[in-house]
């Protein structure tokens, strides 16, 4: 609305709000300007009134304000311009100005300021004031356009997690009474039919339960999201413990070594810490190494971050599938290989990038993979290293 | 299926084959001798209130056990188990809420309003026959119930 010439008949139209109570002065800096090639066309003012009526009914590309009126600063005119909200920059052409003024006038605003001994300056200083202008425009938009973005994004991700809700959430009903009734056609029509029908039943029944387990996946990623879980201090090492715990059976029956070093506390939802450590670890216990199958946990500070990692001497990963194994529904074996439904490092990533940290994997194929991730660091732990709690709290990390 | 006076257990569920699968896990533990199904949230308002097409009901042959479906129509599960335990003359009648939602605020409301336990059904079919099997044993046979005895009931109605 301002600051932009009015759809003038050449680009160099320029319409002046001239605050100069001197007659001669003005005309003198109006040539100046036409001399420079400007189409100048505005209004010369000289009291705080006329300055108030023309900003309300002209938006003006320049003002150009004399320092010192008898009755007006020519520092009054830019408040004016804010009080109406507008943009359009000023410009102190004066007589005598010392420089520590001059900067002052600066620091509050005013784009410039031109000496009227040094008229020769003011186009100079009047394109590049423009120019000013039109760059903070652009930026002004380019944020806008951002911000859009941005909410936009966070609207159809927002819709998308309320989508996999929904789908899991309402598909698993249906799916219960398939899976249900093929087994209670098993259960009683086994072996009373032909070979091929039994079959084809326990097919149904295979089908019906490996859709449910994908579903249940899908409603375990969605949830990631969803959760209102505030995040509170949450002790890495007694997430391990739990998570040891839930997979002693797996890991006793494999004969893996886990070795853990002392890890932090963290500002994260328990839960979700578990369940990362679960899946990261759990994953290193499926695709073990045949021999002596080890995992060590670390955690180290780096900044103003955690960096965990979880290391194995497994199969590893070749390089072109490391980006590919954090995809949801990503599988890179075959399910009687390995079984699963390639969702578990697609939370872990979602867990992780909802507390604001990153993921990624350090690995070779055939030498073990090393999944690496950071945390914002928060709270005190146990090895005395203090960080600032309240700077934590304050960027909370669970953004919904 | 049975006549309305005997009941045992006052099953609301709206989706047939749910019911089938439900009364089938029952008459495995031969459970199902004294149950009465209703399709409906209202049905089953009528039914425990002895209004409607319960009206020649009496409040003295309360079910034992009420397994509530959440999803229903005419009335929600969540509303029917609010009008079950806000009324003295229903508010003692055990209610399960048997449901597929897994949903904390669905568990939550449940509670507060007074449900007697909250099970969300396995969708694995072997896990399900089990849990109707202990739910419907626990509540029908080990648990000891004032309304057992329907006059120990009405000596402690106001």
């Amino acid at each position: 609305m301002t600051g932009a010439p009015q759809n003038g008949s050449s680009q160099n139209r320029l319409r002046v709000l001239l605050i100069e109570d001197s007659p001669a002065d003005a005309e003198i800096e109006i040539a100046e300007l036409r001399r420079a090639g400007f189409d100048v066309a505005g209004d010369v003012v000289d009291t705080r009134e006329q300055v108030r009526e023309r900003l309300k009914k002209n938006p003006y590309d320049i003002i150009l304000a004399d320092y010192s009126l008898p009755n007006f600063r020519g520092m009054d005119a830019l408040d004016m311009v804010r009080e109406s909200s507008l943009t359009t920059p000023l410009i102190l052409v004066t007589g005598a100005l010392n420089s520590e003024t001059a900067v002052e006038c600066v620091k509050q605003g005013a784009m410039d300021y031109v000496l009227k001994d040094h008229l020769a300056r003011l186009p100079i200083s009047v394109r590049r004031a423009l120019e000013e202008v039109r760059l903070r425009q652009e930026r002004a938009r380019a944020q806008e356009q951002l911000a859009n973005k941005v909410e936009e994004l966070a609207r159809s991700n927002c819709d998308l997690e309320q989508f996999a809700y929904v789908a899991s959430h309402d598909l698993q009903e249906p799916l219960r009474m398939v899976a249900a009734y093929t087994q209670l056609l098993s259960e009683r029509y086994q072996g009373k039919l032909d070979s091929a029908a039994d079959r084809y039943i326990s097919y149904a029944v295979e089908g019906a339960t490996r859709m449910q387990a994908l579903l249940e996946d899908l409603l375990a990623f969605s949830r990631v999201g969803r959760t209102g879980a505030i995040p509170a201090p949450a002790d890495v090492n007694a997430a391990i413990n739990e998570v040891l715990k839930n997979l002693d059976l797996a890991l006793k029956e494999h004969g893996v070594t886990v070795t853990c070093h002392p890890l932090p506390t963290i500002l994260a939802d328990r839960f979700q810490v578990v369940q990362l450590f679960q899946n990261l670890i759990g994953n290193a216990v499926k695709f073990r190494a045949k021999r002596n199958p080890c995992i060590t946990i670390s955690a180290e500070p780096k900044g103003r971050e955690w960096l965990f990692s979880v290391f194995d001497n497994g199969i590893g990963i070749a390089e072109e599938h490391k980006d590919l194994v954090f995809k949801i529904f990503q599988r890179l074996h075959t399910r009687t290989e390995y079984p699963g439904n390639g969702v578990g490092l697609a939370i872990c990533k979602k867990i992780v990038e909802h507390n604001g940290g990153r993921i990624w994997v350090e690995s070779e194929l055939g030498h073990g993979s090393n999944f690496r991730f950071t945390f914002p660091a928060a709270v005190a732990d146990k090895a005395g290293k203090t960080e600032d709690y309240e700077l934590c709290t304050q960027n909370p990390v669970g953004r919904r | 299926m049975t006549m309305q006076g005997e009941v045992d257990i006052l099953l609301v569920e709206d989706n047939p084959d749910d019911l089938e699968l439900t009364l089938h896990a029952l008459r495995r533990e031969h459970l199902a001798n004294n149950i009465f199904t209703v399709r409906d949230g209202e049905e089953a308002v009528e039914f425990l209130f002895c209004t409607g097409r319960f009206a020649e009901r009496s409040f003295n042959q309360h079910p034992r056990l009420v397994l509530l479906d959440l999803k229903l129509p005419k009335l929600t599960g969540l509303e029917v188990l609010k009008l079950v335990k806000n009324d003295p003359r229903t508010k003692a009648v055990p209610v399960v809420i048997l449901t597929a939602s897994r949903e904390e605020r669905d568990l939550v409301a449940s509670y507060n309003l007074g449900a007697n336990s909250y099970i969300q059904k396995p969708v694995d079919f072997d896990q399900f026959r089990e849990i109707v099997k202990t739910t419907g044993l626990y509540w029908i046979v080990i648990n000891q119930h004032p309304l057992s005895n329907p006059l120990s009931m009405a000596a402690t109605q106001p």
